[in-house]
């Protein structure tokens, strides 16, 4: 490779400049071209970057929305209109954003569900998960704020519901709901703070995280498929054995998948936007109205396996609870996780079997969260939600228990 | 190396290039929505439409503010005096023959407008876009003051056709919209085609 | 990856028939006739314009459509629009009618619209098999005459356990309006394509571009995936 002389070579001209003055050409060189991968790096490694993409999508879009979006109660569903029909090109940006939003989602389930697979949570990567973990519940302030701006009926009650959750606290939550609300029930006020949230805080530490989140990547660097570190075997000049420099071998492979995102993401836009009311719900088309309350209120697809939880216990604390569980379990799976292994390749047949159940409880109690609740659901739920969490629970027990493959020394690589 | 694996350096810089080509072509089209959308939107043009003033009221050597397109349009009815002093300060004016395309054909006279006495004008300073005031008075301003509009901002000076002086800041004529008239005492601002009521 | 890949489009594949499932527990008492809108026709969306302007507009706004061109052509104009009316004989307003396709549907509304019939007891002198006491009068009744509501069946309808009954199974045209029931069919047909059209009047524009888009899009990943797979030839 030509690319270890850049190190010698002296910039000249205008980033000669830059470099006296600025790390420039150091950074590309150190977290690009000196960027060692492991080379077995598969499909399921693509979402980081395509998550960055549409993070990226979200900013641009955002702003554009923010430049004619009006957050006040009497406002703000009329200004949705205004973009979607008067403003050029205002339906484009608002289905990018709205569509981009679930898409965000899409592609982080698909990101963490890599990381729980190859064991990308386990030592040294913990405190890489955590700030991936901190991230998706950002993402989850984010994506409630948002979902409330269109200010139509399920906007309202989504976030009645939310903040009526704070209230299951014992003692101070009625106060906690009122503090949120800023406001006796649900008005104009919660959705102005929400447009604050949405456009200034949360993307803020949204930004930051992920800017640690990538530090922290490149400090351990990538785990892999097999879950070996390939930093134990380096060659003469340092570098990892099993290392390929990430440009131009993975900048390519992540913009050739991320154009293949996009395919998807546009077919979405242009022909599909509201995805059969999963991800723009028909009821949202209604101004929101604080003295009916629909028929039928779920919150969208990606919060679903949460609410399913929360309904399943017939308890308002105890679901709360439960809910909150849910999401905190995730937090500490580097210390629930007792296996010699990383990678589900050499983990033994309890690993495989509860990852299986947690992947189909999660996807099931996000299908029944969609749906209104009947006897044979509400107990399918309490069975999901038992997979759920027992894939937690029992974790230090099966993965300390099992019998686990040997590593191999090397990661296994295939030339196509 | 065995000779699949050579590196076939003409291919990679064909690729290369097409792709970067290609991919440069879809972010500037990409970008064409989003240059669009800063542009006004149909509630901003439909608000741009052009406006039906009554003068009926409007009694030599007053002046009427109306808004179009959310700038302050001005409406003077100048009496013989007032029409009188636009031919003697000429030598003071930058333009006095209004050569700039500050105007439509049809302002391009002496007086700035479709009939004498009724000037119809954009308030804006040409400066940098204060609102003038209206001091119709001889020697409001300076000793010689010959009435016109005066501008606070930065001390630029007009006549009463909206002509600038010398001297000041302001580079060229005050700005005169499309206008026409649909009777004798009904202007209708922002239009002068024929077909449009 | 190819059996993720596999996973995934499956998975994908199988939403549309969740959201089915969905949609049989709405709630409503009858089975729903479908209609098949057609945003390309053009002259039906204007001929439902016309009709919205002529038997709508007097209680219904569509405050939303106030700049689109077809609309303000065919006279649904901002300015004859009940925008300011306060005071309304129904209980409750009516409510504006823009967006109204997104949250109904084009089939419920055509249904509605055929499923007013006498009722004696109601204050409107008419009641909806969709609505039950729906305070909207059956402003349509002049075009499509006087339905009755027939006890048990008509046309031989007669599997009430399989399957919910249709507008047409349970209402009978009593006396006929101006309108043929073929008329009426095409003329509520064209009105809610019209209703469908002002729900979202960019869809064929967005959908044209879509086409270039994606080709576009292609092209581009193909040219990618040759400059990767020339790169990755590099590694051993």
């Amino acid at each position: 490779m030509e690319n270890s002389t850049i190190k010698e070579q002296k910039s000249s001209g205008l980033i000669g400049w830059i470099d006296a003055r600025f790390p420039f050409s150091s950074f590309i060189t150190h977290h690009l071209k000196e960027y060692y991968a492991p080379k077995n790096l598969n499909f399921w490694y693509v979402f980081g970057a395509i998550s960055l993409l549409v993070l990226v999508n979200q900013i641009v879009t955002g702003i554009w929305l923010a430049m004619y979006y009006t957050p006040t109660a009497k406002g703000a569903f009329a200004s949705i209109e205004f973009i979607m029909r008067d403003v050029h090109f205002g339906w484009l940006i608002r289905y990018m954003h709205a569509v981009g939003a679930s898409a965000f989602f899409v592609v982080v389930y698909l990101h963490m569900y890599r990381a729980l697979m190859y064991g990308s949570y386990k030592r040294p990567r913990e405190l890489l998960w955590l700030f991936g973990m901190v991230i998706y519940c950002i993402m989850l302030g984010e994506a409630f704020t948002g979902y409330v701006l269109p200010w139509g009926q399920m906007s309202y009650w989504a976030s009645q519901v939310i903040t009526s959750l704070f209230g299951a606290i014992p003692y101070i939550g009625h106060d906690i709901t009122i503090f949120l609300r800023g406001d006796f029930n649900v008005s104009g006020v919660t959705l102005h703070r929400c447009f604050s949230l949405h456009v200034i805080l949360f993307p803020l530490i949204f930004l930051a995280l992920v800017a640690f989140h990538l530090v922290g990547l490149h400090k351990v660097g990538s785990n892999n498929p097999d879950g070996i570190e390939i930093r134990k075997d380096v060659d003469e000049k340092g570098v990892p054995k099993d290392g390929i420099p990430f440009h131009p071998y993975f900048t390519l492979k992540d913009l050739y998948w991320s154009v293949i995102f996009l395919i998807v993401f546009a077919a979405i836009i242009f022909f599909n936007p509201n995805f059969w009311g999963y991800f723009i719900e028909g009821a949202n088309s209604v101004p929101a109205n604080p003295i009916v309350t629909p028929a039928h209120i779920a919150p969208i697809w990606y919060m679903t396996p949460y609410y399913a939880i929360l309904r399943a216990i017939p308890n308002k604390l105890g679901g709360a609870i439960f809910m909150a569980a849910s999401i905190a379990f995730l937090f500490v799976l580097p210390w629930l996780d007792r296996s010699k292994v990383k990678s589900i390749r050499y983990k033994g047949k309890w690993s495989k079997w509860m990852l299986a159940i947690f992947v189909i409880s999660f996807i099931g109690l996000g299908w029944l969260g969609l749906l209104p609740v009947d006897v044979w659901r509400l107990w399918l739920a309490r069975l999901f939600t038992v997979g759920y969490f027992a894939f937690f629970v029992l974790m230090p027990f099966y993965t300390r228990w099992e019998n686990t493959k040997p590593e191999p020394a090397r990661v296994k690589f295939k030339k196509k | 190396m065995s000779k699949d694996q050579e590196i076939d350096e003409g291919r990679r810089k064909f690729l290369l290039g097409s792709t970067v080509a290609v991919g440069a072509i879809g972010v500037a089209t990409a970008a064409v929505p989003f240059v669009g959308a800063l542009l006004p939107s149909e509630a901003a043009k439909a608000a741009g439409a052009p406006v039906k003033v009554d003068i009926s009221e409007l009694k030599p050597g007053e002046q009427k503010t109306v808004i179009w397109r959310g700038k302050p349009i001005w409406i003077v009815r100048r009496n013989k005096e007032m029409l009188h002093s636009l031919g003697e300060d000429a030598e003071l004016l930058r333009d006095p023959k209004s050569e700039e395309e500050q105007q439509p054909k049809y302002a391009q006279n002496e007086y700035r407008s479709r009939r004498p006495d009724i000037l119809v004008l954009v308030g804006l300073c040409t400066h940098l876009g204060c609102v003038p005031s209206y001091r119709p008075e001889k020697g409001a301003v300076t000793t010689q003051w010959p009435g016109g509009f005066y501008c606070t901002c930065h001390g630029s000076k007009f006549d009463l056709a909206g002509r600038v002086f010398k001297g000041v800041p302001a580079p060229i004529n005050m700005e005169v919209p499309p206008y026409k008239f649909l009777s004798d005492n009904e202007i209708l601002i922002g239009s002068d085609k024929a077909d449009i009521a | 990856m190819r059996k993720s890949v596999i996973l995934i489009v499956s998975v994908m594949m199988l939403l549309p028939w969740s959201l089915a499932a969905n949609a049989a527990e709405n709630g409503v008492s009858i089975s729903l006739e479908h209609i098949s809108v057609n945003l390309h026709d053009t002259k039906a969306i204007r001929r439902g314009a016309k009709l919205y302007a002529t038997y709508c507009m007097a209680c219904h706004t569509m405050k939303y459509l106030r700049y689109n061109k077809l609309a303000q052509q065919e006279g649904v104009l901002y300015s004859k629009m009940p925008i300011d009316q306060k005071e309304w004989t129904y209980p409750t307003p009516p409510p504006d009618l823009t967006l109204i396709a997104n949250v109904r549907g084009a089939d419920w509304l055509y249904n509605y619209l055929h499923s007013f019939y006498q009722d004696s007891k109601s204050a409107s002198g008419s009641n909806n098999l969709l609505v039950p006491n729906s305070s909207m009068p059956n402003i349509l009744q002049g075009l499509q005459g006087t339905q009755v509501l027939v006890n048990g069946h008509v046309r031989g309808y007669s599997k009430p356990s399989f399957s919910k009954p249709h507008w047409f199974d349970r209402l009978k045209l009593e006396s006929q309006g101006s309108m043929t029931p073929q008329q009426y069919n095409q003329a509520t047909k064209d009105l809610v394509s019209f209703l469908v059209y002002a729900s979202d009047p960019h869809r064929i524009q967005r959908q044209h571009i879509g086409y270039w888009v994606i080709v576009f899009l292609i092209i581009l990943a193909a040219l990618l995936f040759f400059l990767k797979k020339e790169y990755w030839r590099d590694i051993k």
